[in-house]
């Protein structure tokens, strides 16, 4: 009789359908996955630990790197739990600056997975156009932030700066045509805003496109349908949120459950798969990238006209503008301390989670009284999607588990922190 | 504190117990309540003009001043009611339209008071528009900063001055919008406690000039430390940035510093920085002084003590040095069979050796020296030598009590003395002999007549229910100090007052608990070093021009020895003569433990990092103990040495009583032209040497001679011109400076000063002419 | 019925063809692509570059050594030594931002009371190598001055154009 043994399997952590630097340990019966073990860690840079060494608002720019493909959202988690604790009150206009950046976040990011999902499971040609309207989202970030990743731009109290007048244009350069620079500079003629509304236009289009290629190709159903399948009962159990929970036809948003900023002023829909398989997953975030898309088009309406500040006027914690702290003594003492020392906490402590594009995101922050969090505890929603990885494929074949972890969207900036 | 009566106050609504004639923003401190203000400090009198800390009592028209509010039974009142609120942001406001935006260009912006209040109780946006007003600032010299503009006229500075400094250097002038802080006469500020208002100043007006623009509050890491210049042990702070220290300021503690400390212990630290600081070992090839390992210098160092013959074997260690340190050193001498080891650098006179007090100390506790009735001073300018006990004192002169000097010097004390003898230093011994006869005791076998004066100061301390003899450096560098101390005793028992003793450096009083003398095995003492010759010779923290009584003599030792000197700076002798030099951290460099003059042992840990290669003394000590194959030289920490050093100790019991008391001959005879010696309060030791800051002050050594007006028109010297100074077979010429501080037929030349290793000891007959 | 019409339509190839037509149109449009570095990106003004440091127009570096950006760097990039220069103005004697530790959040830019450090629109640059002795990675103070020298013009539009958003 032959003898049959399990093979040990190491899957990463430089493999490049491992989304970074994911190593998983697999034990295989032939190509059947017996066990899957995820080791995570490989990528923590200990971004709760550093934040309790320095002024609650230095820690902004490190949320940028936890889900590098959702900055925003990230920051917003982290301010969101400091206004809690300080009990401030967000002027409106940033309220829907932060809804508009989040859902522009939240296109990046189905983007950026949508792409890499495709690569994965076998398909180019996505991940090209994905990245094509991309680069339009990243420009509004750079437009507002000045950086096109780690935008710092959420701040205690509001946003940095309010939505530049103009969006900056291609400038001519010997290769290019002028009629060529005129079709560049299409959309980019008015605001930023113009800028958007314009996107939001193209959008959808765009969106028929990817399904065009993907929805109903046989190839992308035969890789994804029926693989990873996961019950509501145990999506709610193993702690899902985002588009895995609704992937399993549970209609959880905290958009809607719980809505902060201004989502419970802006209209649009969850949508919910049936199976919850990985196909279902596919369609549920296809469908947030429209959802999002309507959101973006309510925030640039009201925006267009609605001025007013995007910061807190309360100086003991936002600091004053730049022009009064030029030549007025209270403004400058408060610019001066807020940039040295920054603002104390009374002793309290807080939870804040935002709805991420990979699900709840949130931030439990200890106050002592300091002017530096006592403890910082981020809630990543990609990590505890990570420790399904096991039941998720286990049974399936090796080839399955590139779409398993496609499907989980998984970044280790936010798991391993 | 005849009847401890407590009222009960409630202030936001808590029962807070009070005694009667607080004030309110004492009771709230107490409590940990915090009410904003600037001029209210608990150490100064109430000014209650900043308005800062306004409160809303109960019954009260119009909010009050906690600083200024007697605490009432029954009072209530609210910090951080709407009412009080709204006249802090008003007062707050106020403050704020005349102060200049220098928060980015002001040192004092992150540790500023008036930022901290504004952010906590002022409004966050400023309604003023108009011309801000501005106002000159004077330079008062190398150690403070003034920026006038900034001032909020809290005049804590000025009460300061008259209520603590004892002098009225700073003062306001003009009222309302035209109020200045300045000083009345265009000079330095001459106090030696004056670093403090550097604290005291809650804005930017006076900052530390030396720590000018250097560092930031948020930059510096914070240690606590003891100073180590003078006897107090003032316990300090000191912030270190980049393994640097940038500054000290002081630590509360009633007992030792209350929240002052002295500008030598505040400025020295700028001599841990120079140029000659020590970084690498270094050993003598060829005649020259040229670095090498470590390695190399411990194994050369300990041949050295393993062959050369114990008896011809000597160490001297500084007093500023840690107990650790000398425990070690007399260890390491007494192993390799040698009892030649001493710490009473500047002494003269060691003919009272056999009747050394076991522990030389104060005499009193510190906090006792604000009740005496009556003190002499015998010796001392305890203004600038110990500043902190001086305050003491001071206290206890304003409290009524009498001070009374015998001193070869006129110095200035800021209080009023009520009765001085001031003479050449031979007639110190007939001027203490002299109260000795009023009181009827015995005079020594000093023939002594007793004057009106001498009546007066024997009667001030037999009335004194609580009085005290001191003996101060002066006297201890006499060369009849003997006898002066045998003298001061019998006062001391016939009046029924304490006897003290106000030793050099940090830690005299350990230097003998620990062991560093020679005659608790019979060894040799500085001056039998120096009068027989050593054919090795340790230096501990020694700069041998200046910290040793008699420096021609030390040449002649030096020269004729082999020299292992640990040390922290390079002097040019040390550069000229020393076989084997090993660098060691400096005080705030190391760990150690000082024993200050009222006996409190006070450990501390290194703070900033030793520089270039240096280490601990301790560390090479121990280390040169295991490589001349000693027993018991294996620490881990100076704890260890520390925790042995103590158990060989014992308890520490400070003991003032000689254990003989017969009489020795006078050997100071009134010549002609006599030199007075003593060291200058920036002069005391290497670092403070070293502290330019310090130079610069009025107190800084200004290489002059200084002589009465009589002697000079006799010797036919003009004030400014320059005169020889010719003492055995040294001379210097130096400006002449007339001085009526300095009594006829003498010429104050102080030792340990640049110049002085020329001549020798610093009493003896000398010779002026013109240059 | 539904059953028929899906059997035809996946005989027939029906969804990856029109998966084709989309990539097939794409093929005759108008490339999206730049020619980089020809052409390049538009580049906001807000865009947080490489740092240069400011001058007045009378040639007085701005910055004052007020250390706020020290302060509020993140990454403790900002090494800044101070001391009075002659004439007595509060001046650095270092000012280094080290490129490895440094994430371009433009904080230390934010803090600056008198606009000395900036972040400018240049987004390529390199260092050749990593060695700690010649600090390529380092921009000292020299290396910042010289930036603000020769960007002066772009950085002061910049600004101008941002003051009414800060």
């Amino acid at each position: 009789m032959a003898e049959i043994r399990n093979y040990t399997l190491n899957f990463g952590p430089q493999h490049p359908a491992a989304h970074g630097v994911l190593r998983l340990v697999l034990e295989m019966d032939g190509e059947v996955i017996q066990r899957a073990d995820p080791h995570v860690g490989l990528l923590h840079r200990g971004t709760e630990k550093l934040a309790e060494h320095k002024p609650y608002n230095h820690s902004i720019p490190y949320m940028d790197r936890l889900d590098y493909v959702s900055m925003m959202c990230n920051e917003h988690g982290y301010v969101g739990t400091i206004e809690k604790l300080l009990s401030v009150e967000v002027p409106e206009r940033a309220q829907y600056i932060r809804v508009l950046f989040d859902e522009i976040t939240r296109i990046l990011n189905h983007l950026m997975w949508l792409g890499a999902h495709a690569l994965d499971v076998g398909a180019m040609t996505v991940f090209l156009y994905a990245f094509r309207e991309r680069e339009d989202l990243m420009d509004c970030y750079e437009a507002v932030s000045g950086a096109r990743l780690h935008a710092a731009y959420y701040r205690v109290g509001g946003v940095y700066r309010d939505l530049p007048e103009q969006m900056p244009r291609y400038e001519m350069s010997h290769l290019g045509s002028e009629k060529e620079m005129k079709y560049r500079n299409q959309a980019r003629e008015g605001s930023l805003l113009d800028f958007i509304e314009d996107f939001t236009e193209r959008f959808p289009g765009y969106v028929d496109e990817y399904e065009t290629l993907l929805t109903d190709n046989r190839i992308w159903k035969q890789r994804l349908v029926d693989i990873g399948v996961v019950t509501p009962e145990r999506a709610r159990q193993l702690g899902f949120t985002g588009p895995m929970i609704r992937g399993s036809g549970i209609a959880w948003d905290l958009r809607k459950k719980q809505p902060y900023a201004a989502y419970d002023k802006v209209d649009f829909d969850i949508p919910i798969g049936s199976n919850g398989d990985s196909y279902d997953r596919y369609l549920v975030r296809i469908e947030e990238m429209r959802q999002s898309n309507r959101i973006m088009k309510q925030c640039v309406d009201w925006l267009k006209n609605n001025p007013g500040p995007v910061m807190v006027g309360d100086y003991k914690v936002a600091p004053p503008p730049r022009e009064k702290m030029k030549d007025d003594m209270e403004a400058l003492i408060h610019h001066f301390k807020l940039f040295s020392e920054g603002y104390s906490i009374p002793e309290s402590e807080a939870y804040f989670a935002v709805e991420a594009p990979k699900g709840e995101f949130g931030c439990y922050i200890i106050a002592d009284g300091a002017n530096k969090p006592y403890r910082l505890k981020i809630r990543a929603p990609g990590f505890a999607h990570m420790a399904a990885m096991d039941e998720m494929t286990k049974g399936h074949m090796l080839a399955d588990v590139v779409a398993v972890i496609g499907t989980m969207d998984v970044v280790f900036g936010e798991i391993d922190r | 504190m005849s009847e401890q009566q407590t009222i009960t106050v409630e202030v936001d609504g808590k029962k807070l117990e009070a005694s009667p004639g607080q004030m309110l923003i004492e009771v709230t401190d107490a409590a940990g309540i915090t009410v904003p203000r600037f001029c209210y400090h608990k150490k100064l009198s109430v000014a209650a003009n900043c308005r800062m800390c306004l409160v809303e009592v109960e019954n009260a028209p119009k909010p009050l001043p906690a600083c200024a509010t007697p605490v009432a039974d029954g009072m209530k009142a609210w910090t951080c009611s709407p009412l009080a609120r709204q006249a802090q942001k008003g007062t707050m406001e106020f403050l704020l339209i005349n102060h200049p935006l220098d928060c980015p260009i002001c040192d004092q912006g992150g540790e500023c008071e008036l930022q901290d209040v504004a952010m906590g109780f002022g409004e966050g946006i400023s309604r003023f528009a108009e011309a801000k007003r501005v106002v000159a600032s004077h330079n008062i010299g190398p150690l403070i900063a003034t920026d006038m503009t900034r001032c909020i006229h809290c005049t804590r500075c000025v009460r300061f001055g008259d209520e603590v400094a004892g002098i009225r250097e700073l003062g306001a002038t003009g009222r309302g919008e035209h109020m200045k802080i300045g000083v009345y006469v265009e000079r330095s500020v001459s106090s030696e406690l004056s670093g403090n208002v550097i604290d005291l100043c809650p804005v930017g007006a006076l900052t530390s000039k030396p720590f000018r623009y250097r560092a930031r509050a948020w930059e510096l890491t914070q240690y606590d430390s003891v100073a180590a210049h003078d006897g107090v042990g003032s316990n300090i702070h000191v912030h270190v940035r980049n393994h640097q220290v940038m500054r000290t300021v002081p630590k509360d503690n009633e007992a030792v510093n209350e929240t002052w400390i002295s500008d030598r212990d505040r400025f020295s630290y700028l001599g841990l920085y120079t140029e000659d600081r020590l970084l690498k070992p270094m050993l003598r090839q060829d005649g020259q002084l040229q670095e090498v390992e470590w390695q190399q210098a411990l194994l050369e160092s300990a041949e050295l003590l393993k062959t050369v013959d114990a008896a011809r074997l000597g160490a001297l260690v500084s007093p500023g040095s840690t107990l650790e340190e000398m425990h070690l050193l007399q260890k390491l001498l007494r192993e390799l069979g040698s009892n030649n080891i001493d710490h009473r650098l500047r002494q003269a006179d060691f003919r009272g050796d056999a009747a050394d007090p076991a522990a030389p100390w104060l005499g009193q506790s510190f906090a006792d020296l604000e009740n005496n009735e009556a003190v002499l001073l015998v010796g001392s300018w305890l203004r600038k030598d110990q500043p902190l006990l001086n305050h003491r004192v001071r206290k206890s002169v304003l409290a009524g009590g009498q001070v009374m000097v015998i001193n070869p010097v006129d110095y200035d004390f800021n209080y009023g003395l009520s009765n001085k003898l001031i003479g050449a230093p031979a007639d110190m011994v007939a001027h203490l002999a002299g109260v000795a006869a009023a009181l009827g005791a015995d005079t020594a076998g000093v023939d002594a007549s007793a004057g009106a004066e001498h009546q007066a100061i024997a009667e001030a301390l037999k009335a004194a229910a609580k009085g005290l003899v001191l003996l101060g450096s002066m006297a201890q560098v006499h060369p009849d100090f003997s006898l002066l101390r045998l003298l001061a005793n019998n006062i001391a028992q016939a009046a029924n007052v304490d006897l003290g003793f106000v030793g050099e450096g940090a830690n005299s009083t350990g230097a003998k608990l620990a062991g560093a003398v020679p005659h608790s095995g019979g060894g040799l003492s500085v001056a039998g070093m120096l009068k027989q010759g050593l054919d090795a010779c340790i230096l501990l923290n020694v700069e041998p021009e200046f910290d040793v009584a008699n420096p021609v003599a030390m040449a002649g030792l030096l020269n004729g020895a082999k020299v292992v000197a640990l040390t922290t700076h390079l002097s040019p002798w040390l550069l000229e003569y020393a076989d084997l030099v090993l660098p060691v951290a400096a005080t705030l460099e190391t760990s150690g433990t000082f024993v200050n003059l009222q006996g409190d042992l006070q450990s501390f840990n290194g703070t900033a990092r030793p520089v270039g290669e240096a280490r601990p003394a301790w560390k090479v000590l121990r280390v040169l103990g295991n490589l001349a194959d000693l027993e018991d030289f294996d620490y881990e920490s100076s704890q260890d040495v520390r925790d042995e050093a103590l158990q060989s100790i014992g308890e520490i019991k400070l003991d003032n009583s000689l254990a003989d008391t017969s009489a020795v001959a006078a050997s100071l005879i009134s010549t002609e032209l006599q030199r007075i010696g003593g060291v200058p309060p920036y002069s005391v030791d290497m670092l403070v040497r070293r502290s330019s800051a310090l130079q610069h002050t009025p107190d800084g050594w200004k290489a002059s001679l200084h002589v009465s007006a009589d002697t000079a028109s006799q010797l036919g010297l003009m004030d400014g011109g320059s005169a020889v100074l010719r003492q055995g077979e040294g001379e210097i010429t130096l400006p002449l400076v007339v001085d009526g501080r300095v009594p006829p037929a003498c010429v104050w030349m102080p030792s340990g000063v640049p110049g002085s290793e020329l001549l020798g000891e610093g009493f003896a007959a000398v010779s002026l002419e013109k240059a | 019925m539904k059953t028929v019409i899906h059997y035809i339509r996946s005989l027939f190839l029906l969804e990856l063809f029109k998966g084709m037509s989309v990539t097939g149109r794409y093929l005759f449009k108008k490339k999206f692509t730049l020619n980089y570095p020809e052409q390049k990106a538009p580049v906001s003004p807000r865009f947080r570059g490489l740092h240069a440091q400011r001058r007045y127009s009378n040639g007085e570096e701005r910055c004052i050594a007020c250390k706020l950006c020290e302060a509020v760097c993140p990454a403790n990039a900002i090494t800044i030594e101070a001391e009075p220069r002659e004439d007595g103005s509060r001046r650095t004697t270092r000012y280094d931002i080290d490129l490895f530790k440094c994430i371009f959040c433009g904080f230390c830019e934010e803090s600056c009371p008198v606009d000395a450090i900036v972040e400018t629109r240049l987004y390529e640059y390199h260092f050749e190598d990593t060695d700690k002795k010649t600090g390529a990675y380092i921009m000292t103070k020299e290396k910042l001055l010289a930036m603000g020298d020769k960007y002066e013009a772009q950085l002061a539009e910049d600004l101008a154009a941002q003051a009414k958003y800060r």
